[in-house]
């Protein structure tokens, strides 16, 4: 086994898929994790918050190659011009259910199932020749893809459900947080004819994706990799804004109900009363000290860390811990150090794909 | 896609690849000077104006940028005078457009994972790529230049009669005597000819062309073409040295490319322009104290005569004749005189379809002509 991938859900399936693309066999990667269907853990959540489509475009999708994407796959497989037309556009936004599919037949292909093992890696040693885990290995090149680290809750509503949970909406609801689930939380309610306050700190930014365009390619992002530490975690905290995507699905909607008197907003300061429904749209735990392994990485190695990430090169690989024969990688939110977007799928792809380089370059 | 300068000029360099292909297998240096001419203006756009101004391109900004680029690139080949069909450059630059998206869109993207998040950037098979492209069309203008025929430059007066038997510019100066062509490719530019039985005499040739010379003291023709395709562009003849000359004559040319006189003044001659057995367009001239006819277009030709000036012609005007198929329209005839003979063909005519002709005839102008319009002899006007 040359290669192992900590955690089993869609970043580490981008992986998988990826490593595979470059012609690594499927027995020589073993996935550790506690879901055998990577979509799993998505699923739930996508389903808590009602998600219909992803925020993501065509190319937001598991598979290795960017081409053919979603939009054109719909395209062909409903025989429709539209698809194509609002790619070409940037307005195509995939269903999570054409996404899902896709997700399960890229898992099909790259034979997933052959590399799962099901196990929750506690610790991750460095050891001649690699990386050992949890005493099992050593594998030459490892990559963490473990994901967030658990759902956040503000302190002053201990009780409240949260958005990623299953939850049904009351007739009277209050969401918590000016995201894009916040968002889709806030038109779920009034589309079940609950009234809504939103509750929220700071007006929500609109904008299509996560961060801005640029941030996904070369073009913005050595100048995000050429900035000191300090100014480099100021960057990420400024973009870490609440954010959904403009367009009239979203406004249309809110305008009626405020007009209906259906939808207002408050400041976190004012407590809901006891009849109103709490949903905390907060999205997840930040930072790396809330994740078990990664604390124990940190702690076991003496890695540097900047505030709530953990300082990686820019191909999202631990630079005390990598060289020219092994490799010790982040996935998902924990790359944010080296890709702003790293919780999105580009960003698994961006670390995947660096990844496998680095894989078939110690072949 | 939010592409980085250098992902811009790669992508537009290597996917320019079946354009150059295509322009290659055309066989013509137009289609190689067009294609270069195409990547000229993309770089230039894409250095200086795209990658500033557009830190993301949509799919869709393909279609007004590439318009703006056709337009910047059709006005670029009529400043450079590159001598491209319309329709071929047209279908040339499309097929280069939509080489360009599929490369982008889905080629690229599937070759290479990283396009996208490299911002357009191909990696080292894609710098070699571009460098190759842009190796050949440097190649491909290299090797049209040196191809290209000689220019030869007259100085103050030489005397003739000058024969040329190669391909060649000949451009200022004063032929005493005539200038013969017997090669294909010769082109006779801003040249004074001055006497010579024919003053340009130009046989057996084709893609001939003659622009703004002046022609005088000539004995027959001032141009006279036989079994040529020939351009003939603001040519300027007068003062013949006999009473039967004839301004521009082309003859027995119907197995040779079509030929056009345009822009041409003719003064003083029994025929201003006079066609037989040919294809010819006569465009914009300016004719004027002709003693025979203005415009003649005869003996089984296919012609096209507009938006000529006829003044003063002598019998007649402009006349389709002899089984010829003609199509006259947007002229203006003012002052065609009868020539004093009993002949109705000749009392005046403006505009005449005679002895078997077929004249399609539109929007003309006839002034002072008092033979009017009219056909005779078995031939046909139709409007």
């Amino acid at each position: 086994m040359r290669c192992a991938i900590v955690g089993s859900g869609l970043a580490a399936l981008a992986a998988h898929a990826t490593l595979r693309h470059a012609g690594v066999p499927a027995e020589e990667i073993a996935v550790f994790g506690t879901h055998e269907d990577p979509t799993d853990v998505w699923r739930v959540r996508a389903a808590s918050i009602r998600q219909q489509r992803m925020r993501s475009e065509s190319d937001g999708h598991l598979a290795p190659a960017a081409f053919p994407g979603l939009a054109v796959r719909e395209a062909a497989r409903r025989r429709m011009v539209r698809p194509l037309l609002e790619t070409a556009a940037s307005r195509y936004h995939p269903t999570v259910g054409d996404f899902l599919a896709h997700a399960g037949r890229v898992a099909e292909r790259c034979g997933w199932a052959a590399s799962f093992r099901r196990a929750r890696v506690a610790r991750v040693a460095a050891v001649e020749g690699g990386f050992e885990l949890d005493g099992e290995g050593p594998f030459a090149h490892v990559l963490v893809a473990t994901g967030h680290p658990g759902l956040y809750r503000p302190r002053e509503y201990p009780h409240a459900v949260h958005a990623y949970e299953p939850h049904e909406y009351a007739a009277r609801v209050a969401v918590v947080g000016a995201g894009m689930a916040a968002a889709t939380e806030w038109l779920n309610a009034l589309a079940a004819g609950s009234e809504v306050v939103s509750i929220r700190r700071r007006e929500p930014v609109r904008r299509p994706l996560n961060v801005p365009r640029p941030l996904f390619t070369k073009r913005g992002l050595p100048a995000f990799h050429r900035l000191p530490p300090e100014r480099r975690a100021s960057f990420l905290r400024a973009i870490d804004q609440p954010s959904y995507p403009p367009g009239r699905a979203w406004d249309d909607p809110l305008e009626r109900a405020m007009a209906e008197g259906r939808f207002s907003g408050s400041d976190p300061g004012q407590t809901p009363s006891r009849e109103v429904q709490v949903i905390c749209a907060t999205g997840f735990l930040r930072g790396w000290q809330h994740d078990m392994l990664l604390s124990a990485i940190v702690r076991d190695h003496d890695l540097p860390t900047h505030g709530r990430w953990i300082v990686l090169d820019a191909d999202g690989s631990v630079p005390a811990l990598t060289d020219a024969r092994r490799t010790l990688a982040l996935a998902g939110v924990a790359a944010q150090w080296a890709f702003p977007a790293a919780d999105t799928i580009a960003g698994a792809k961006y670390v995947a794909r660096a990844f496998a380089r680095r894989v078939c370059r110690t072949r | 896609m939010s592409y980085t300068l250098r992902g811009r000029i790669e992508t537009r360099l290597a996917a320019s690849l079946p354009a150059l292909a295509l322009a290659l297998a055309l066989h013509r240096w137009w289609a190689v000077e067009l294609v270069a001419l195409m990547l000229v203006v993309g770089v230039l756009l894409d250095t200086c104006v795209y990658h500033r101004a557009l830190a993301y391109q949509p799919a869709w900004a393909a279609l007004p940028l590439g318009a703006l680029e056709l337009a910047l690139v059709y006005g670029l080949m009529r400043a450079l005078e590159i001598a491209a069909p319309l329709g071929w450059a047209l279908a040339l630059y499309g097929s280069a457009w939509l080489s360009a998206q599929l490369c982008a869109h889905a080629l690229f993207p599937r070759l290479r994972l990283e396009y996208a998040q490299s911002g357009g950037e191909l990696g080292a098979a894609g710098a070699a790529t571009a460098a190759a492209v842009a190796l050949a069309v440097a190649g491909g203008l290299g090797a049209d230049y040196a191809v290209r025929p000689p220019t030869v430059h007259l100085h103050g007066t030489v005397r003739g009669p000058l024969v040329i038997r190669h391909a060649e510019t000949l451009t200022g100066g004063v032929v005493l005597g005539g200038i013969r062509v017997r090669a294909n490719g010769v082109r006779i530019e801003h040249v004074t000819v001055v006497g010579g039985d024919d003053a340009i005499d130009v046989e057996h040739a084709q893609h001939v062309v003659i622009d703004d010379v002046r022609l005088i003291h000539f004995r027959y023709d001032g141009i006279r073409v036989l079994d040529a395709g020939v351009m003939i562009h603001d040519c300027s003849v007068s003062a013949p040295r006999t009473a039967l000359a004839t301004g521009v004559l082309i003859a027995y040319s119907m197995g040779r490319p079509m030929s056009m006189v345009d822009g041409c003044t003719i003064v003083g001659t029994r025929e201003g322009i006079s066609t037989h057995s040919s294809m010819v367009d006569v465009t914009d001239n300016h004719v004027v104290g002709t003693t025979a006819r203005a415009i003649s277009l005869s003996e089984m030709s296919m012609d096209s005569a507009s938006g000529n000036r006829v003044e003063g012609a002598k019998g007649i005007g402009i006349v389709c004749m002899d089984h010829s198929v003609c199509e006259i329209h947007h002229n203006t005839i003012a002052g065609a005189e009868a020539d004093g003979v009993d002949d109705p063909s000749r009392a005046g005519v403006a505009i005449e379809s005679y002895f078997y002709a077929q004249a399609r005839v539109s929007h003309n102008t006839v002034i002072a002509s008092p033979g009017g319009v009219r056909a005779l002899d078995e031939s046909v006007i139709t409007r």
